[in-house]
């Protein structure tokens, strides 16, 4: 056990100390139901990561986070300007298109520097098990500034996702707001990125949100079961990760989808009555 | 944490314990063909465990958790060097603090270390795909160089093992006897194609074309790494059937559809070859089992008759 611990140690920590804003944020992302949008922010960040590689810069740079970022703001810009623009392209569809054309254009680019597979699978699943402590900690960092604008603004955000109508009524700036929570969001997919890849991101996000919505009803429970679900599956999937000597990302991954199949049956077996 | 250090404090000591007299060296081995070699020289007295699969792509290896475990406990690492592993190995070995393994240690044996690299660039450039600063890492497609990497292996065991020393030695001499009749009937094999011409998929053997005097240089990739496309793909072609080229060397981790493509266009020959033990059937026994193989292969490929296109 003690050799579990020295080796899966960085992870362990990024696993326990990074999801958390995650879990926050996908709480608001299922509510505004652009489950999508981060899949999408995710992979835009991955394509200017990929842009960086071929500019001869290391994945690790600074550039590398720079150009990231960049690419990152630009989603996060077209996301606000065509949220409840017209119905008649759902903004779910914008979503999917700007995934699918970054991940074919990161494949172009890659396409096109020697370490093009790799880095494209790397994109993906990232590399939490070679984590560097320095890595985490600017992370976290990171991740406290944003989580205290997010404590410190919690009435506009919370109502520019949970009742945009009211906030409309109220006459807060919706656009502007909504441009702030995907900045900052923008700065959150980035990091994580770089760390745990596009598809660690996306289960982080979702997973721990869908479960809480099932399980509570007042936002405080369900940080608190969402939170919970991250920090349990990240263990489960890091131990299974050890203990079976597989990939560490693709094992979380799969623990999250395994948490939610176990509270899927959960809330399908209790009473019918309770709920509501 | 306190606790947690006696806790592991008393884990070493009964570990300690319970280790018999003459406990084996430890040693990790990066790829297989170094790993076949290091388990010749070593004999008994180490046990090696490799880290790459022989199937793997040498230049990026998935890291997994017992990698840094078995890094962690070893008494030795036997890397290529020459940046073979340089995409994936400094990471783990961050991981796994290990202070017998640092650069410069004795536990650290670098097997390019007096091996005469090819193909050192004079400027690097990315742009020229996936170069290496330190000269071509696939050294070992040279049985010759199999000679320096074991003379190095064995000097290596003695100075962490100097009363082993003797074993080694008898050892390595065993396996370069093998060698040298391996060698010369190779020479052999290969003899009646000198000058002859091979298309590879992948810029792995300009060592084993220099030792048997082959030309190994039209490749499948436009450029190291880059995967090919269909321009390229065409002028290969092309000069193939112009110069009547007949074998294309394909690596177990490389596109073998793409190889199966071009030979059906040229009545070219695909040959399954590999730098590792285990990457191709039959040569799981070792290094010479494997180099056996590629050679018989490519010979086999010189001189079948033509119309025959790729089998499998």
């Amino acid at each position: 056990m003690s050799e579990a611990l020295s080796i899966m140690f960085w992870p362990l920590i990024a696993c326990l100390l990074l999801p958390g804003i995650l879990v926050y944020y996908g709480l608001h992302i299922v509510r505004r139901e652009i489950i999508f949008v981060d899949l999408a922010l995710a992979q835009v960040a991955a394509l200017g990561m990929c842009l960086s590689i071929l500019l001869k810069h290391e994945p690790h740079d600074w550039q590398t986070y720079a150009w990231s970022l960049g690419f990152t703001f630009i989603g996060a810009a077209i996301f606000t300007l065509t949220r409840n623009e017209n119905h008649r392209v759902p903004q779910e569809a914008l979503i999917g298109i700007v995934y699918v054309v970054a991940a074919a254009t990161a494949i172009l680019l890659l396409s096109q520097s020697a370490e093009g597979d790799e880095e494209l699978k790397r994109t993906l699943v990232g590399d939490i098990l070679l984590v560097r402590p320095a890595e985490v900690f600017q992370a976290f960092g990171l991740y406290a500034v944003i989580g205290v604008i997010h404590y410190l603004f919690r009435k506009r955000f919370l109502l520019i996702s949970f009742e945009p109508e009211r906030a409309t009524a109220e006459g807060v700036s919706i656009r502007w707001w909504d441009f702030l929570f995907y900045v900052l969001f923008g700065f959150v997919v980035t990091s994580f990125v770089h760390i745990g890849g596009v598809l660690m991101i996306f289960s982080y996000l979702i997973v721990p949100a869908i479960c809480a919505n099932l399980l509570a009803q007042s936002l405080r429970a369900r940080l608190v079961i969402g939170w919970l679900t991250a920090t349990i599956a990240s263990i489960v999937g890091l131990y299974v990760s050890y203990k079976k000597d597989l990939p560490t990302g693709a094992s979380i991954v799969c623990a999250l989808g395994a948490a939610l199949l176990i509270v899927g049956l959960l809330w399908r077996f209790i009473p019918r009555a309770k709920r509501s | 944490m306190k606790m947690m250090n006696r806790i592991i404090g008393a884990m070493i000591c009964l570990g300690a314990v319970g280790q018999p007299a003459f406990a084996k060296l430890n040693v990790v081995a990066t790829t297989p063909d170094l790993g076949s070699i290091a388990a010749v020289v070593g004999g008994d007295l180490v046990s090696v465990t490799t880290l790459a699969k022989p199937t793997e792509d040498p230049h990026f290896v998935d890291a997994k958790p017992s990698f840094i475990a078995k890094l962690n406990r070893a008494d030795a690492l036997v890397e290529g060097g020459a940046d073979l592993e340089i995409g994936w190995l400094p990471a783990l070995l961050d991981q796994a603090r290990n202070n017998k393994l640092q650069a410069g240690a004795p536990g650290r044996i670098a097997c390019s270390q007096g091996v005469q690299l090819l193909e050192i660039p004079a400027a690097l450039d990315r742009s020229k795909g996936d170069i290496h600063a330190a000269g071509n890492p696939h050294f070992l497609t040279d049985p010759e160089n199999a000679r320096i990497v074991a003379q190095h292996i064995a000097e290596g065991f003695s100075a962490l093992e100097p009363k082993s020393s003797a074993v080694f030695q008898s050892n390595l001499k065993q396996f370069l006897g093998q060698l040298d009749a391996k060698i010369a009937e190779w020479e052999k094999l290969l003899g009646p194609y000198r000058g002859q011409q091979v298309v590879a998929y992948h810029d792995s053997w300009p060592y084993f074309a220099k030792r048997f005097g082959l030309k190994i240089d039209l490749f499948l990739e436009p450029k190291p790494g880059i995967p090919p496309t269909p321009v390229h793909l065409a002028e290969v072609i092309l000069r193939m059937r112009a110069e009547h080229i007949r074998p294309i060397l394909v690596e177990p981790y490389q596109n073998r559809k793409t190889a199966q493509t071009v030979a059906a266009e040229t009545g070219a020959v695909v040959v399954d070859v590999s730098q590792f033990p285990g990457g191709v059937k039959d040569t799981e026994g070792g290094y010479l089992e494997l180099v056996d193989h590629n050679i018989r292969s490519v010979a086999h490929a010189f001189g079948e008759n033509k119309g025959t296109t790729a089998e499998k």
